[in-house]
């Protein structure tokens, strides 16, 4: 197994004899994705954990927020042969609900409980998965739903600065000096608290 | 016996403000040696005046009283100890084996205190203290045992008018191992580079010191300049021959102190079971090797 | 006015003498600076050039330390978090007085480039009171240590008076801290 191809073709292999496939996507040399149905991705990654793909690099989920649907995607790397396998399925974006996959890979356990904050998707299986984790009091619908608007939130909840004084230069030839020598004249009484130097 | 008392007093005053511009012109030093301009030389003096203007939290009152007692402690230590051979506030009373009694209460003032502020910061940082003292103690004790034979008194006085009347034979060059096991005992003691397990800042968030600020702090940099002062004044009156008057004494402490102050700033930090390991290894072996030389053999210079 | 041998000497009152005891401990808070670096924004690259040769902060009597108990400026360097923001909270508020708050960047000014996310917070003076910015994004090492130089002549003239009005405005702090974070303690299974 020293040319990439043959690694990928090895993939290939491995994945569509185990489930049916969807679709195929090579992202580059070393990574390959396939697009499953949910029901398929214990099944998939089980097989792939027994032919040495055993190291879980990352979950997380994309909102397809045209298609009404989430993707979760799973990635898993070998140690032995270079590639990188993406797992992907669609789920209901109403409702989203996905079974852990804690008893194949028990690293998935933080990363579902990020799904879960941050999409708002349910991991049932996994004990833990509606305590936060980062985000911590959180008021709102998930933040990165394609749906939720963090300028307005952000406007909303934390105050913003008004500046008074206007300190941009319009006519930069006349008023530039003026307009310096009154930031200076500010700061100096800031510092000094309005008495001379 | 006032003025017994007031002299020590004196000496203590003195220790204090000679090891904190000693300490301040280190720091000067070091600077000049990382290629920088340094801090003024007052600058520890200002820093101390400043943490006492501070105003600070208490955790209690083992906190506050542990750190008296520790203050105290090292003040009634620095008043027993002689500047020269004729500076002493109390005549026969300054025995090698009264430093090592006292020492203690002040260390233990400290970790009561650092105990009683509740962090765990604090208690890893006192439990590295005690477990470096074990370390160190054992050889350095081997060695001043032997000093102490030769010279046939424990009297700090008497060992520096030993040395200084056989011809200025200064004990680190009549004993040359036990020298160079006594300054790395010294190093230990400073907690200097190497042996800077129990304060540590970016490891255990300065260990002891971890919940002290404002007055308690400043005390207890009060306690580290004293304490700093008797270490390195024993080993000037062990090992170079005391001094004979005070400006002999004043170039053979800045020299000691300036020389660890050096040797600390191109180390790294050992791990508490190195130092450990280190000191019960090669210390420990020249200590005793040093010993049967001098004692059964009667090889001294 | 001076006394002499001839006039005798004025007596001065309890206020006075706080107050000059005061400006005596003033000169020695602003030349021993302690640092309590919150390196959590982009901004903390700034001051390894600020503390080692290049411009050498300890000559100011400037330094790193490493708790807040022990600290007197907390140096907020760049953005924060809502997470972080309550750590800020919880570690000024175990400082020793007088204490005071150096913020470097503009994203604790205005939110910098920043200001529309939903986890970062516009405005730290808000919460905390500020004594210093250094603006910039980020700023120039010059421009930090011109920051510390300033806040040195507040002390001198009186004007960081960030503590102060924290303990005066502690409600209206308490307010604004609850309204952007909830609840300023947090509960969960790591605290506990």
């Amino acid at each position: 197994m020293t040319n990439s191809m043959n690694n990928l073709e090895l993939v290939k292999k491995v994945v569509t004899e185990a489930v049916p496939v969807l679709k195929i996507e090579e992202v580059d040399k070393q990574q390959l994705a396939f697009e499953i149905d949910k029901r398929d991705v214990h099944h998939v990654l089980t097989v792939l954990k027994t032919s040495g793909w055993k190291q879980l690099s990352y979950m997380s989920a994309v909102d397809w927020i045209d298609e009404n649907k989430f993707e979760l995607v799973y990635l898993v790397f070998n140690w032995e042969v270079p590639v990188y396998v993406q797992v992907r399925a669609k789920i209901d974006r109403v409702n989203p609900e996905m079974d852990s996959i804690l008893p194949i890979f028990p690293g998935v356990k933080y990363y579902e409980r990020e799904a879960h904050e941050f999409f708002g998707i349910a991991f049932p299986g996994n004990p833990d998965y509606h305590k936060q984790l980062i985000l911590e009091e959180w008021d709102d619908i998930p933040p990165l739903r394609k749906d939720f608007d963090p300028e307005a939130y952000s406007d909303r909840k934390f105050p913003k600065r008004e500046y008074p004084a206007d300190f941009s230069v319009v006519d930069p030839k006349n008023k530039s000096i003026e307009k310096r020598k009154e930031r200076k004249a500010r700061a100096n009484a800031l510092r000094t608290g309005g008495k001379e130097q | 016996m006032i003025i017994n008392v007031l002299v020590g007093i004196g000496i203590a005053f003195f220790a204090f403000v000679l090891q904190t511009s000693v300490a301040g012109l280190n720091r000067k030093i070091v600077g000049r040696l990382q290629k920088r301009i340094g801090p003024r030389w007052y600058q520890e003096f200002i820093d101390i005046f400043k943490l006492l203007s501070k105003r600070s939290v208490s955790h209690g009152w083992i906190f506050d009283f542990g750190v008296i007692m520790a203050l105290g402690g090292i003040i009634g230590t620095a008043m027993f100890m002689p500047i020269t051979s004729n500076i002493v506030a109390f005549q026969d009373y300054d025995n090698f084996f009264i430093f090592v009694y006292l020492l203690a209460v002040g260390m233990l003032g400290m970790a009561m205190s650092a105990s009683g502020s509740g962090n765990p910061w604090a208690s890893i940082g006192v439990m590295r203290a005690l477990t470096t003292m074990l370390a160190y103690e054992v050889p350095f004790l081997i060695v001043v045992l032997t000093i102490i034979n030769l010279s046939g008194t424990s009297s700090m006085t008497g060992i520096q008018i030993f040395q200084q009347t056989a011809g200025n034979n200064w004990f680190i060059l009549a004993l040359p191992l036990g020298g160079i096991v006594g300054f790395i005992a010294l190093m230990g003691m400073l907690g200097k580079k190497p042996f800077e397990t129990y304060i540590a800042p970016a490891e255990i968030a300065s260990g002891p010191m971890v919940e002290y600020g404002g007055k308690q702090l400043g005390m207890l940099f009060i306690l580290h300049e004293i304490s700093v002062w008797i270490e390195v004044t024993l080993f000037v009156h062990l090992f170079l021959g005391g001094a004979t008057n005070i400006f002999e004494f004043l170039i053979k402490y800045f020299a000691v102190y300036t020389l660890a102050n050096l040797i600390s700033n191109v180390n790294g930090r050992f791990k508490i079971d190195q130092v450990v390991t280190f000191f019960y290894k090669w210390p420990l072996l020249m200590a005793v090797t040093q010993a049967v030389i001098a004692i059964y053999f009667g090889w001294v210079i | 006015m001076l006394s002499t041998k001839f006039t005798p000497a004025t007596k001065l009152s309890k206020a006075e003498i706080d107050r000059k005891w005061w400006e005596i401990g003033d000169f020695f808070r602003r030349n021993s600076l302690w640092l309590l670096m919150y390196c959590t924004g982009c901004c903390a690259i700034e001051l390894p050039p600020a503390m080692t040769s290049a411009y050498d902060m300890e000559r100011l009597g400037m330094g790193p330390m490493a708790t807040p108990r022990q600290a007197d400026i907390l140096l907020v360097s760049g953005y924060l978090s809502l997470k972080t923001l309550r750590r800020l909270i919880y570690t000024y508020e175990q400082m020793s007085e007088p204490r005071y708050v150096v913020a470097l960047g503009s994203c604790p000014i205005n939110g910098g480039i920043y200001h529309d996310s939903h986890a970062v917070i516009n405005q730290l003076d808000q919460y905390i009171p500020v004594d210093v910015y250094v603006a910039g994004c980020m700023p120039n090492t010059e421009a930090v240590m011109n920051g510390f130089v300033d806040l040195m002549d507040q002390i001198k003239h009186k004007t960081a008076n960030g503590w102060k009005k924290y303990h005066a405005n502690f409600e209206w702090y308490k307010e604004n801290q609850r309204n952007s974070l909830g609840e300023v303690d947090v509960h969960d299974e790591f605290h506990e």
